[in-house]
């Protein structure tokens, strides 16, 4: 896939001439690019479409590139150029904001990967039995403990009750957490070797799933959380 | 985006809420999930042995209005069904009736879901008795 949009042009407004998706300036004129066609967010960046990314790489490539953007440099170019600089360095934000954490990175990959974790997979995807078992139970658990408090029971009879269904959630937690890694090694070690889309896709479909069990896990947290703020 | 006055209904006075004994050979269980909300539906039916007609059907849902409403519209739909006429309930008939946008429209196939499992399980149960009782009388 990266192979293809390397070979795919954007067509400079200054000049007329093409350059590579990736670039930002015109290889002939220099002048900087408008943002039209572009790269992905790894690519804007100059990184590899990996999970475990080089941080350093990403914060250097990100100041680089957001001095070469900044519209102070542009102050008396043309208003296409003062445009293209704002609309660089908004994206170049964008991208690295993404990419910085790790979660929010992932759900892009799947995202250009075209498995979107928030798309529409209504049925798409079967959360494993016994999670949603663990969910029912634990959100049953949640409401009992909100009728005792509304039944205006002491702290001491509910508060322990909530601790003790938080742990096994949290272990479930720590466990993707765990899982996520693996996925997100086993997918880097496949961009490394150049593997095709028939070794990509269960390793993107692993990851994708694990990302949707985490909406269960981390609403159960957040709605324990509540009640015992609250 | 603005409920429906139907949805609202069955969010506020939501019908057969509570559970059915789960080892009940003519009882099946359906336990669903939409993971991109984190809603989790679960809804029972217990079929009649000698009609073979929903005698009763109860849910629980945790989640939006819409899952809340739609499941709960699908126990009162369900209850004095064959199974087969049960299969036959689709999400849309739930969207129709309940007039959800189309960002709540998962809401209605969850809940044809949850049908769907309730009775692949109740099935699977019964199954197991006719094998049982195939291989005691075993046919040509």
């Amino acid at each position: 896939m990266s192979s293809e949009t390397t070979h795919t042009l954007q067509v400079c407004r200054s000049c007329g001439g093409g350059a590579p998706l990736d670039v930002h300036f015109c290889p002939q004129c220099t002048k900087i690019l408008t943002l039209g066609r572009h790269g992905d967010f790894f690519s804007y960046l100059g990184l590899p479409r990996k999970l475990a990314l080089d941080t350093a790489q990403l914060e250097q490539n990100f100041r680089t590139l957001s001095r070469q953007f900044h519209p102070d440099y542009f102050y008396n170019a043309t208003p296409a150029e003062r445009r293209a600089s704002l609309e660089r360095s908004s994206y170049l934000n964008d991208a690295y904001r993404t990419l910085r954490q790790p979660t929010s990175r992932i759900e892009y990959l799947l995202t250009v990967e075209g498995m979107p974790v928030g798309g529409d997979g209504a049925g798409g995807t079967q959360v494993p039995a016994s999670l949603l078992e663990e969910v029912f139970a634990l959100n049953e658990e949640l409401d009992e403990v909100r009728e005792m408090r509304g039944g205006g029971a002491a702290a001491e009879q509910w508060k322990p009750r909530l601790e003790r269904a938080r742990r096994p959630i949290e272990a479930r937690r720590d466990a993707h957490a765990a899982e996520l890694q693996a996925l997100s090694a086993e997918w880097d070690a496949l961009v490394e070797r150049g593997a095709g889309p028939d070794d990509r896709r269960p390793v993107l479909a692993a990851l994708r799933e694990r990302m949707l069990e985490r909406n269960y896990i981390n609403n159960l947290l957040a709605g324990i959380e509540r009640e015992l703020a609250g | 985006m603005a409920y429906s006055n139907k949805v609202i209904d069955h969010y506020e006075n939501p019908r057969n809420v509570g559970s059915l004994p789960k080892e009940d050979p003519n009882v099946g269980t359906g336990l669903v999930g939409a993971p991109e909300c984190g809603d989790v539906m679960k809804l029972q039916v217990k079929v009649n042995p000698d009609t073979g007609v929903i005698d009763d059907a109860k849910f629980k849902t945790f989640g939006c209005g819409s899952a809340i409403a739609s499941s709960s519209l699908a126990t009162e739909w369900l209850k004095g069904k064959t199974v087969d006429e049960a299969l036959a309930i689709k999400n849309t008939d739930i969207v129709a009736e309940l007039s959800l946008p189309p960002v709540k429209i998962h809401c209605s196939v969850l809940a044809e879901d949850a049908i769907k499992a309730a009775i692949g399980d109740y099935k699977k149960k019964q199954g197991k008795a006719d094998t049982a009782q195939a291989t005691a009388q075993p046919t040509a």
